[in-house]
This record gives C-alpha cells, structure tokens and sequence, in this order.
C-alpha cells in the first residue's frame, strides 16, 4: 500500500481501514455462528497479492493427515455416529485465491469432496465467507456448496499434513505468483523438489493442473513438470474435451480478470505416472 | 582463554575438532597435533565476486551499446551513464556473519572428512592420510548457491549428500574432480524449511534418504530415485534438530529436537515405536538461558529443552541437550522401548559430543577444552591429553565476548505472530 501524503488521505486510509475492521469482525461473528445470508463484498477483504512462503505464519495444520477434523469443514459428509468422514476430500485448488474455481467445479463434481488452500488470511476468510453464505442460500437446492470448502494454510511447506499418499485425483495451480526475480524462484510452486512431494500426494492417473498469464512461469512449469519423472503433459486434444480446463479458464477471478485485459493464458496439465518399481 | 571446541567428531584413535575457522586433527593416544587446516577465505569472497560479475556484465552492455553506430539521442545518452554499483555493506541492524566450519562427518571406511564452510558456502572433503605429516589433505571444495549444513554419504563412501539452510539436498561425488560450477548443480530433493539434519539408511539392498527440518517433517525419500517420496515420520511438535541409526539396528532410527521428547521410529514401516519425555530427568539443569528471548517471554513462558546430539554405541543411546551440564544415558530394550539408566553430571555444559570406542568425548565450554565420559562404568574420566590438547587449541580470546554463539540450537524455535 502507497504512504497517504496529506492529512485528508490519510484520515480517510483510517476510515477505511476501520470500516474493512468492523466489517471483518462481524463477519468474524457471523462465521462463528455459520450463518449468513448476504454474499461477503470483496472489496471489505483486500490484501497485498504476495505472502512469503518462507515465512513462519501463525498456521493450523493437522500433525498427520488421520487427526485432521474435516467435519468442520464437510459437516454433511460428516458421520456424527461414527465421527468418521464418509468419503475423503479428492480435488485441491492450492492457492484458490477468491474461490472462483471452487465455485466452478462444484457442480461438475457433486459427489466428490474439494478443498481451496489460500495462504492469505483475509483472502481465505472471504472465501469462507463465500461458502457459508452460498450454502445458507442454496440450503435446499441440489447444488448446495457443501462439498466444497476453503483452508488457510501454506501448501508448499504442509501438504503432507494434509493429504495421505494417493488422496488426490486433482491439483489445480491456477494463475500463482510469477515470483520474477531469479532468487525468489524457489518460491514458485510448482519446482523439482515440490513436483515430488505433488506427485505423492496425488494417485496414478491424477492430473496436475497449471493455468497462468505470465509466458515466462508458463514456460518455467512445463520446464520443470517435464524434468520430473512422475509426470507426463496431456496434449491439447485432450485439454480441449476436459471439462476442468475450461472451467479453470472462465471461471476464476484471475482469469476473468486476465480475459478483461485481454491478456494471454497458458494452460498445461500433467498426468501422474505409475511410480516405478524400486 | 581459548575458545571451545564447536565440532567434534573422532574414530578409534583420533580427534577431529573445529574451532572457529580452523580445523585440527589429534591423535588421541598421546594429544599429539596430527592434522591442521585453517579456512583462509574471507567471507565477504562471495559478495565480491556477485559485485564483480555485475559489474563485468554492467561493462559488457556498455561496450555494445558504444559499439553500435545508433544516433545518440538524449536518452541514449542518460543510459549510457550506467552506474558503477555500490559494495554492499550489511546495515547496523544486520546479523553478523560467522565463519566457522559448521558440520564433520568422516566416511565409514574413514577414508576421507567431510566439513562446510560458512564462508564461501562450501563443502571441503579432505583425504585423511596418517603418514604425512599433515594428515588432512584438502582434494575438494565445492561450492554451494546456499549455505551447506549437514552432510551425509552414500553409494559406499563415494557420494556426499549435502542438506542446506534453503532446503534443498544435493549430491556431490568424493573424488578429487575439479568442483562443479554451483549454477549447474541441481537439487536431487528439498523442502520448503531450513533443513537440521541429513541421513543416508540402507535396507534390503535399497537406500534412502531421510531428511528433517524445522516445519517438524522428516521425509524419507528414495534414493538415487529422489523423486519417490516413501513417507514422512509425523510425531515431533518442533524442529529436529538430531537424527541416528541406533548401531545396533539400522532399520531404526532416533531423532531429537525442540520438543521434550526424543523418539525412536521403524523409519521403513512409518511406524513410531517410543518416545521418552525428558523434561522431569533435566528440570533441574535448566536455567534462566533456557528462557525463550525476552521479547517473546510472557508470565507463562516455560524454560525450553532442545536436544543437540544424539549418539549410539550398540543399544545406548546417549543424549546431549543445549547448554546443560548433563549427559543422558538410554538404552533401547528389547520390546523396543527407552529406558533411562543414568543422568550424567559434566562439571561443564557440552557443546558437542562425539564417541570413540568405549568412551564419548564431549567440546566442554571451559578451560579444560574436553570432557571425556567412559561408558561402562557411565563415568566423567580424567584423560591428560586434555590439556595438551587445551593448549594447541589455536583460537585465543580475552572474553566469553568474543566467542561465537555456541548455544544457537534453540533459535530454530518457530516464533511467529501473525
């Protein structure tokens, strides 16, 4: 954020600032209470577009994938009896931003569990927001949003907290920061030595997702998904019948955002390859 | 006052020790200096050379701008006045930079030593020969894009496998081949955390690497096929900061950290078998340095364990903590459980312990240099060579002052706020 430089500006930065304070811990209440009707406004839920990933952020995050509570986040696949979840979460948009894509691909996938991993707290919160009031709203409709949940957390460093060996079917890595300057690359998200723990946590046959509008990352992704020997790139013919890829291209923020510009995106998807035998 | 000891690491007959910069070799029969090398690369040397090759490139685009045959227009003009960067200096707020040889590890067959530099972010592999009459002979130095802090060595002694602060692990043969140039060497694996330890393990013919940071992981992947990660050991609540084969059995493993206990794992099968919670035997060692920092101290802020090192003779295990004047003394059972058999008094805090035969050999932070501890009966022993070795210890200070920090192990602890 720019110093405000007169008096005025800077009154109205507090105002501000106290306005989107207010409002946030109203909705702080309200998500406590898990009711809302209102869709949350973005503009109370602005942050910097950048966060560190090195960084020791106050995070929750299970100690193994087994003690984590997902009934919080699925209540309706959450068997009260036997305090076990009725299926697993399959698809995960790491880095799901406003939640665009979530959106998208719950009605594609009903009868399959996503999750949305946001490292920005306030981003994270308005997505969770989003879902609470989507799924007040729809209580009673066949697409109801429950199926689809969001988590603050940092997926480079925690993902195996998370997911057991072979959860996944779906990663999505739509539009993440280009980190341009040669030193941060190792904060890209999709590197060699990610790629691995990726590949882990995704099934053979699942597929890696990969949309951005900056050629130069585009390029560094295929790089690296190429080098990896897990992962093998699904040609256009393919992207062009799968229905995620068009989802991923409409559907999310940051790509309507890139369409309004008419800027370029580039799409590359990989499939997990069996692992081969040691 | 000589400074201690930071890093110690012995075999059967001989010593070897670092002291800041400098690195010696004793024999441990009769304290006698075998061996010594001293770091002689300034620390600045990397940013010199990064300040260099700016500066060349800055030089290369002006001559081609010069020898184009364009107009100069105005701004032309103001580009060609390219800016001859400054040499960074590190602000008043800065952390300083140590340069002191981090890590020792010797290949099994004792063949060669492996240390880091901090300076140039390096490994140096020495050949040991014990008829010359400097035993340490220098045959690699490799250069790293980020700093190296553990090592360890597979394929028979023939590759070094390198952990460094960015997380990354890199593989490195041990010959006497020319360095690789660091821009070409790719990680073989990472994570995103500082890494604290490096373990090469074998089984059925298979090794693996295992790796653990300060996010709590410890990840065992495949090796060479790094890219197939077996699992991670999920347990620890803090940073790890020591891991070891029991020698015993080597399908087992203990690790050790920021957390009150030290656990013992079937690392193959992901199955953890015991923990032990060492804060009642060590309670009354602790003191008011084991305090977190008083910026992050509140009314309920207890003191803070952190186990150092941990080493294995057999069934035993023994167990260093940060700046206590104890040694523990464990042995895995049968049922594969700890049992504790003795909290050793040490007249002195240890900075680092090592093991040869059928003693330890502990960097004690006083005068007396090294603390010997034989291990049956579990007993402080004296040993002259002690003091001899006290006085060719070449790093003389006039304070404690002017000591590096010794008890940094605990900084690794996650502070965050927000």
């Amino acid at each position: 954020m720019a110093e405000p430089d007169t008096k005025a500006q800077k009154e109205q930065q507090l105002e501000a600032d106290s306005k989107r304070k207010t409002y946030r811990e109203r909705k702080e209440v309200i998500r406590k209470n898990a009711k809302e009707l209102d869709l949350p406004r973005k503009r109370y839920y602005r942050q910097r577009a950048h966060s560190n990933p090195f960084s020791d952020h106050r995070l929750d995050y299970p100690k193994y994938p087994e003690s984590m509570d997902w009934g919080k986040f699925y209540p309706a696949y959450h068997d009260k009896e036997t305090n076990q979840m009725t299926q697993d979460v399959e698809i995960a948009d790491i880095g799901c931003g406003y939640g665009g894509l979530l959106l998208g691909l719950t009605k594609e996938f009903p009868d399959k569990l996503l999750l949305g991993m946001e490292i920005r707290v306030q981003v994270s919160q308005y997505v969770e927001d989003r879902i609470i009031a989507l799924r007040e709203k729809h209580k009673k409709q066949k697409v109801n949003y429950q199926n689809i949940a969001v988590i603050r957390g940092n997926a480079m460093k925690f993902l195996p907290n998370f997911f057991k060996k072979g959860q996944l079917s779906k990663m999505f890595f739509c539009f993440p920061d280009p980190h341009f300057k040669q030193r941060k690359h190792k904060a890209r998200i999709i590197t060699n030595t990610l790629l691995s723990e990726y590949a882990y946590a995704l099934r053979e046959g699942g597929i890696i997702y990969t949309i951005t509008d900056v050629e130069d990352l585009h390029k560094w992704m295929v790089e690296h998904l190429e080098d990896h020997p897990l992962f093998e790139r699904l040609d256009k013919e393919w992207e062009a019948q799968d229905k995620c890829v068009e989802i991923m291209y409409n559907a999310t923020e940051e790509g309507q955002k890139v369409a309004r510009n008419k800027g370029s995106k580039w799409v590359a998807c990989y499939k997990r390859l069996p692992t081969p035998t040691i | 006052m000589k400074h201690p000891f930071q890093n110690i690491e012995a075999t059967s007959t001989h010593l070897f020790a670092t002291v800041k910069n400098s690195l010696q070799v004793f024999s441990l029969n009769d304290g006698i200096l075998v061996g010594e090398w001293l770091d002689t690369v300034d620390s600045q040397q990397n940013l010199v050379k990064q300040h260099q090759a700016k500066f060349e490139q800055l030089q290369k685009q002006e001559d081609i701008k010069s020898s184009s045959e364009e107009p100069e227009t105005k701004r032309a003009e103001s580009n060609s006045k390219t800016k001859i960067p400054k040499f960074p200096t590190p602000g008043p707020g800065a952390p300083p930079i140590y340069n002191y040889i981090r890590c020792l590890e010797l290949t099994s067959d004792e063949k060669y030593l492996i240390g880091t530099t901090d300076s140039d972010k390096s490994i140096i592999i020495f050949e040991l020969d014990f008829n010359s009459a400097n035993c340490l002979k220098l045959v690699k130095r490799q250069v790293f894009p980020k700093r190296p802090c553990s090592i360890s060595v597979a394929d028979n002694n023939t590759t070094a496998v390198v952990g460094d602060k960015f997380g990354d692990v890199y593989k490195i043969p041990i010959d006497c081949e020319p360095p690789i140039d660091e821009k070409l060497l790719k990680p073989i694996l990472g994570h995103v955390s500082m890494l604290t330890d490096v373990l090469v393990g074998e089984n059925e013919g298979r090794q693996y690497i295992l790796t653990s940071d300060r996010d709590e992981h410890i990840k065992v992947s495949h090796y060479p096929q790094t890219f197939v990660v077996k699992h991670w050991l999920f347990g620890h609540d803090e940073f790890i900061s020591s891991m070891i084969f029991p020698s015993f059995d080597k399908t087992l493993l203990v690790t050790g950290g920021g957390d009150d206990s030290i656990y013992l794992w079937d690392w193959i099968h992901n199955k953890a078998l015991a923990s032990f919670n060492l804060r009642s035997l060590v309670e009354a060692y602790l003191n008011e340095s084991h305090y977190p920092p008083e910026r992050f101290r509140t009314e309920t802020s207890v003191k803070e364990i952190c186990v150092v090192k941990i080493v294995s003779s057999g069934r035993k295990i023994f167990v260093l903590l940060e700046n206590v004047t104890c040694v523990l003394y464990f042995t895995i059972n049968e049922d594969l459980t700890f049992s504790i058999d003795k909290v050793l008094d040490v007249p002195h805090p240890l900075v680092d312990l090592t093991i040869s035969e059928n003693q330890l050999i502990g960097a004690s932070d006083s005068e007396n240099i090294l603390t010997f501890i034989n291990i049956d009966p579990f007993e402080v022993v004296h040993n002259e060579i002690s003091s001899k070795i006290a006085v060719l210890n070449p790093c003389d200070v006039s304070s404690r002052d002017d000591f590096y920090p010794l008890y940094a192990m605990n900084n690794l602890r996650k502070r965050s706020e927000h």
